[in-house]
């Protein structure tokens, strides 16, 4: 366990080496407070003590910028120029050094979720008090985003695993992500027939994240970003030991 | 230490090794020799468990590669090939990064860290990113990244390449004094640095195990010895100064003379390498015909062939059999000859074998194959 936890640590570490985490956390913070106080007419007309913008964007902004510029370096850079073959032959399993990259950058992320809660502390708490703010629907806001992150870093790390190339794996994982997330949208599954219509809610981000933000938390949501989160695992595991064969 | 028996690694349809099998003893410093493309990359990356044999076994330190790759691992310090480090970390961060992964102690790290730095010359570097590094530099922090554990056993791919003749000096150097209470394995196509650094090469070659020896043994295995003079061309004992011709026919009928060969001279003297069997010395002959025909002899001087000859004539005779191989309507082996497996391209420049000013491989081709 503590090697995978060094591992982790040098990764979450290495995005402060370079300007990633901090362009990172500095756009996404600056996106999400202009998207949420003024997209689709913003928090103001909605006039309700809510974060539900917050969760509806915050996903998108992680899936479709976040997520696939952390996640893309992690081994495709590594394989590209050989430290891969030194961080190997320590010795370390290749489970561990999967689950502690995942751990280093999904570490990231959620410094990144916890930064957002700047903006609940602050508007409804000092200095701005502007309502009280039911504190149920933000805890299982954020228990889902938590999870959902996970889900989508673990595919983004499948994602590197299977190339040597970070910008494929940018391209590939950012086009992953953006299909989970639009598969539940209304218009799409007015298109189409009944049931992929249940298949396709079944299957999309932006349904199972919907309950997590009326502050229901449903087992069967848990669960499917646990399985996606372990499938992706379990799928760079495979894909980091097809060296040993190739 | 090590022992390899019948390696195989299968890529597609090419063989990259062939039943590679060798021993390496305890304390034994020993060269793993070939050109681009014989397998040596292949067989540490087996023998690291990075990768894994399509066939054979390998044991290291007593564990078998496959089924106990981090007990393996524990035991070896492993530099890659063109050794890649976190260019972001500074070298005590990288240093500090791999003893945390090995789980050794703060102590111990500090007490290992005195003698690596000493070692390895690392002291004035400490605090640098590693991506700030020269080539040089870099390939000694990859040397005490392997040494930060105390190993029993090194195993270093191709440490020299990419440096420049200084820093491959000074990295001899360091091997040479880590060798002294290690079992140290290395790779290289440079024949100079095994002549150097080892005691024992194993010379591979399109996969395949073609030496296996101490140096000296290897060395004798083309069974010649070469004779290098230099006659006189403006003067001489007696009459006129010879021609070049002249020379050149009357050392080539000296019985025992299996070939002359021209080297490039000044207008002062000709130049000749020539080459004989082991078991007979041909210097008295050449000394008597030099008398005989009054030519002033100004150097004569005879060595057993180097090890640069053996290597050339060992491999050289491989790639011709592979070339009949793929010629043949086998129905393995449709890659190109010369493909090359672990991604030695930029090192074409480095073989370095070619341009010496020996005679051997004319003849020797065909010659010792085993």
């Amino acid at each position: 366990m503590s090697t995978t936890l060094n591992i982790a640590k040098r990764e979450f570490r290495s995005y402060f080496d370079s300007p990633v985490a901090y362009v990172v956390i500095c756009l996404s913070l600056f996106g999400l407070g202009g998207v949420f106080f003024n997209y689709n007419g913003g928090f103001w007309q909605a006039n309700r003590a809510s974060l539900e913008q917050l969760f509806v964007q915050i996903p998108r902004a992680l899936s479709w910028i976040v997520i696939p510029v952390v996640t893309m370096r992690l081994i495709a850079e590594e394989k590209r120029s050989g430290t891969l073959e030194m961080l190997i032959t320590l010795p370390v399993k290749d489970s561990e050094v999967i689950l502690g990259k995942f751990l280093g950058a999904w570490g990231l992320v959620l410094v990144l979720l916890g930064a957002t809660i700047v903006y609940p502390a602050l508007m409804f708490g000092a200095p701005w008090n502007l309502g009280a703010l039911d504190s149920g629907p933000v805890a299982a806001g954020y228990l889902g985003l938590a999870l959902y992150s996970a889900a989508a870093v673990a595919i983004g790390l499948f994602i590197s695993a299977l190339t040597e190339s970070q910008i494929i794996a940018f391209f590939v994982t950012f086009v992953v992500l953006f299909f989970l997330h639009v598969l539940g949208a209304g218009a799409v599954l007015s298109m189409l027939p009944q049931r992929a219509e249940y298949v396709l809610t079944f299957i999309s981000f932006d349904s199972r994240l919907a309950s997590f933000m009326r502050g229901l938390v449903n087992t069967r949501d848990v669960v499917y970003f646990l399985s996606i989160t372990f499938g992706s695992l379990i799928g760079a595991f495979w894909a980091l030991e097809r060296r040993k064969w190739n | 230490m090590i022992e390899a028996t019948g390696l195989t690694k299968v890529y597609g349809a090419y063989r990259a090794l062939d039943r590679v099998s060798f021993e390496v003893r305890k304390g034994e410093v020993v060269g793993f020799l070939g050109p681009n493309g014989a397998g040596k990359s292949t067989t540490m990356r087996i023998l690291t468990c990075y990768n894994s044999a399509s066939g054979g076994s390998a044991k290291v330190h007593g564990y078998d590669v496959f089924d106990e790759p981090l007990a393996v691992r524990e035991k070896i310090g492993y530099l890659p090939q063109r050794a890649q480090m976190y260019g972001e970390m500074s070298v005590k961060e990288y240093l500090r990064f791999v003893a945390d992964v090995r789980g050794i102690d703060d102590a111990s790290f500090n007490k290992r860290m005195r003698n690596i730095v000493e070692v390895c010359g690392l002291g004035t570097v400490l605090g640098k990113d590693i991506r700030q590094l020269s080539h040089g530099y870099r390939q000694r922090v990859g040397l005490g990244q392997a040494l930060i554990h105390n190993p029993p056993i090194l195993i270093l791919d191709e440490p020299t390449s990419d440096l420049d003749p200084n820093e491959k000096a000074e990295v001899l150097e360091y091997i040479k004094e880590i060798g002294k209470d290690r079992t140290v394995i290395l790779s290289t196509h440079n024949l100079g640095e095994v002549e150097e650094s080892c005691a024992r090469a194993i010379i591979i070659s399109k996969g395949r195990v073609v030496a296996d020896g101490a140096i000296d043994e290897v060395r004798a295995r083309g069974g010649r010895v070469r004779y290098q003079l230099l006659v006189d061309e403006k003067a001489a004992l007696r009459g006129t100064a010879p021609s070049n011709e002249e020379v050149s026919a009357a050392l080539g009928a000296i019985a025992g003379v299996l070939s002359v060969k021209e080297l490039p001279t000044d207008d002062r003297a000709h130049g000749f390498t020539l080459l004989g069997n082991k078991s007979t010395d041909l210097r008295g002959e050449i000394f008597k015909l030099c008398v005989e025909k009054g030519w002033l002899l100004l150097e004569m001087r005879r060595d057993i062939q180097k090890l640069e000859d053996v290597f050339k004539s060992l491999t050289k005779g491989d790639e011709a059999a592979d070339r009949l191989r793929t010629a043949a309507p086998a129905d393995e082996d449709d890659e190109p000859a010369d493909e090359d497996e672990d991604d030695d391209v930029e090192d074409e420049a480095g073989e370095d074998a070619s341009d010496d000013d020996d005679a051997s491989d004319d003849k020797a081709d065909s010659k010792d194959e085993d």
